[in-house]
């Protein structure tokens, strides 16, 4: 295990890899991952996988308004979860984070419930699907407005810094992000605090159209650390390994009191921007088929396969699995029913105010 | 029991709460060692260190989006904007983070904190020392806001949104900061939060402001009271919730309103109370509700005093409800 000294620098040139395409190692230190714990991250991409797959089928349906496509991203996904300690740490996560949502313990029931609005969303269906959040796993809701939860992050960080609670707050975002005021607001504030937070990039290189060398003219994201005085690491996200030790690595070293971290996880997202998009008119389908030969998912089962922990009657096992919790998970989110209207009222404040009282009543009167 | 102006009354007040509850936090721009460009903070970091005064970095983003943050990680943050002027690059903070935290999360999670800040005009800083943006705020469901125009509420108002769990915008006018002076107990009291203060009782017509103008709302009644006529004067205090029951009571004993509030008209407060003047009370009024207010053109420097509403535009609308 790594801990006596920092493995991994900071502002390499290359994106860091532990994997090659065919699933070798090739990192200088040796692997020490359990079985247990490399079949379970294999579990999180494939359950994220599927899970996208089911998000198709719900848009087709007409049973939700809204999908934000997250194949591609399962690698990074599952290694940042897998780096923080869960129900500890604070994560505050972006729209296509729905595969991070599995791997932080989400129960699908609540993914769907939220895809869905209805009565099995913890947040009584009050935002568009891909919208995800929960007190009880520290996941700060998701907010649409691009890279405005980045300021929060750093204040949660700084609190906990203040609090003395040794949690770490991660935040993660889309290279569009990275050109927001609110982006470096918040992280400058988190750096000058030496505050216990990881702010973490999805590069996919695309801002719905907008190709990354119309986003920005530096090198890489993670070269914009050097802005903050903080370090950035460049880092395979298709690459699960990669993604989970740097992340451990930099999220141990900021619970240990050494401040802010940027990590750039480079990503590619296969799907569109979002249901509502049509990829086909700003990139070319070549780029597209190139990017999923370096699939994250297939990269690592030819990893565990040399390791001797995959084989074909384990996948269907696995995949059969998920599949049924995942169908019945959607039968039992749909089974809750719609949000009674009048909730729509609540919670805007912890006791509602007079004007709120008067809509309400107007409502209830019309729906009688 | 002890003298103080508004700037003091916040003092004491961010005095008395921090002392109270170790979650309470002030944050901003030169609000440590300077004590903030009012003097506002002076002494508290001193007393509380750098840790719960915190000289913050100079965005309003930071400071806002961090209040938002540290407040649902279980932080009572204070957040002071220099200047409501500068709250704009903060603004979506406000509005997409603070002000919907509770609603979006269906209330898993919550931003209790207070943003402080100076508001209005009459210190000839031109546009961008002297707005009121109050009705931006009142506009966006999930904040609540106050405006405060006396030493004595100051003290309780602040405390009270402290206390609150939910955000508020807390804007003192920088006119009155060190302009009016009262007796401000020492012990502990709070001011509920959307309860207005009928500061003048009357019979003829209502007067309803809040902030800064509360100064010529004053004065205006005070010289109608030389002529004859009784003012009904009311300090709404809160704009959002604003005290709808005591605004009603006294318009429906006066039968006639006037809002005043030194804000641009358009889509102003000072509309909205009286469009629920006119909507509740038709049948009893004697003449329609009118607004004094400021203009809707970008504050003007050289011409500071007469934007916002004299007491002479005040009388003459007086005159008008009077007349009908």
């Amino acid at each position: 295990m790594i801990k006596d000294s920092w493995m991994f620098k900071p502002f390499s040139e290359k994106p860091i890899a532990l994997l090659d395409e065919q699933g070798n190692w090739v990192a200088d230190f040796p692997m020490e991952l359990p079985p247990d714990f490399l079949r379970g991250l294999y579990r999180d991409m494939l359950a994220a996988r599927l899970l996208d797959e089911k998000f198709v089928i719900l848009i087709r349906t007409g049973k939700t308004s809204f999908i934000a496509p997250h194949a591609g991203h399962e690698a990074a996904q599952a290694g940042i979860a897998q780096a923080l300690q869960r129900g500890h740490d604070w994560l505050f996560p972006y729209y296509r984070d729905m595969g991070l949502m599995v791997a932080m313990g989400m129960p699908f029931r609540e993914i769907f419930g939220q895809m869905l609005g209805n009565a099995a969303d913890p947040a009584k269906g009050r935002q568009m699907p891909s919208h995800p959040g929960s007190r009880a796993l520290n996941i700060f809701t998701v907010c649409s407005a691009i890279a405005s939860h980045i300021p929060p992050a750093a204040g949660a960080a700084i609190s906990m810094k203040l609090k003395g609670t040794g949690q770490v707050s991660v935040c993660t975002f889309g290279d569009g992000a990275t050109s927001e005021g609110d982006w470096y607001a918040g992280i400058n504030f988190a750096a000058v605090q030496g505050a216990p937070a990881v702010f973490v990039c999805l590069n996919n290189h695309y801002a719905i159209s907008v190709n990354l060398s119309h986003q920005t003219s530096a090198h890489t994201i993670a070269d914009k650390a050097h802005a903050f005085g903080i370090p950035g690491y460049h880092v395979d996200g298709m690459d699960v390994l990669a993604s989970y030790f740097v992340m451990r690595e930099v999220i141990e070293r900021a619970r240990a009191g050494h401040g802010t971290v940027l990590v750039e996880l480079e990503v590619y997202r296969y799907g569109p921007h979002s249901s509502a998009d049509d990829d086909s008119r700003y990139r070319p389908k070549e780029e597209v088929d190139a990017a999923k030969k370096r699939d994250p998912i297939e990269r690592f089962r030819r990893f565990l396969e040399k390791q001797g922990l995959w084989n074909l009657e384990w996948e269907e096992m696995l995949r059969a699995d998920l599949k049924a919790q995942i169908d019945r998970a959607l039968e039992e989110a749909e089974a809750m029913g719609e949000v009674p209207a009048l909730a729509m009222f609540d919670d805007v404040f912890a006791e509602p105010t007079w004007n709120l009282k008067e809509q309400r009543e107007l409502v209830a009167e019309e729906i009688g | 029991m002890a003298t103080l102006t508004i700037i003091q009354a916040i003092n004491a007040a961010l005095d008395e709460e921090m002392a109270r509850d170790a979650r309470v936090m002030v944050m901003g721009e030169d609000v440590g060692k300077r004590g903030g460009v009012f003097l506002a903070t002076e002494g508290l970091q001193q007393k509380y260190g750098p840790d719960r005064v915190m000289d913050s970095p100079l965005s309003e983003a930071a400071i806002i989006g961090a209040a938002v943050g540290m407040a649902a990680h279980g932080m009572r943050p204070v957040a002071e904007i220099q200047f409501a002027d500068y709250v704009f690059p903060g603004f979506d903070q406000l509005v997409s983070q603070a002000a919907k935290l509770r609603y979006r999360s269906g209330g898993q999670f919550t931003a209790p904190m207070v943003v402080r800040m100076p508001t209005g005009g009459g210190v000839k800083g031109g546009h961008h020392h002297s707005q009121s943006p109050e009705a931006h705020f009142a506009h966006t469901g999930g904040l609540k806001t106050i405006v405060v125009s006396t030493p004595y509420d100051t003290k309780g108002l602040l405390k009270s949104a402290i206390r609150d769990d939910d955000p508020v915008v807390f804007m003192e006018p920088k006119r009155l900061y060190r302009a009016v002076k009262e007796e401000v107990p020492s012990e502990e009291y709070l001011i509920p939060i959307g309860k207005a203060a009928i500061r003048r009782e009357g019979n003829n017509l209502t007067l309803i402001s809040y902030g800064g103008s509360m100064v010529e709302t004053q004065k205006a009644a005070e010289e109608l009271a030389g002529v004859g006529i009784s003012a009904e004067v009311i300090d709404l205090r809160t704009v959002m919730p604003w005290d709808k029951e005591t605004v009603l009571a006294s318009v429906a004993k006066t039968g006639r309103a006037l809002v005043i509030s030194e804000a641009p008209r358009m889509a102003s407060i000072a509309s909205e109370v009286a469009a629920t003047i006119a909507e509740e009370l038709l049948d009893q009024l004697e003449a329609p509700p009118l607004r004094v207010t400021g203009f809707d053109t970008p504050y003007p420097y050289a011409q500071d005093k007469l934007y916002m509403p004299t007491v002479t535009r005040i009388l003459n609308a007086a005159k008008r409800v009077l007349d009908y």
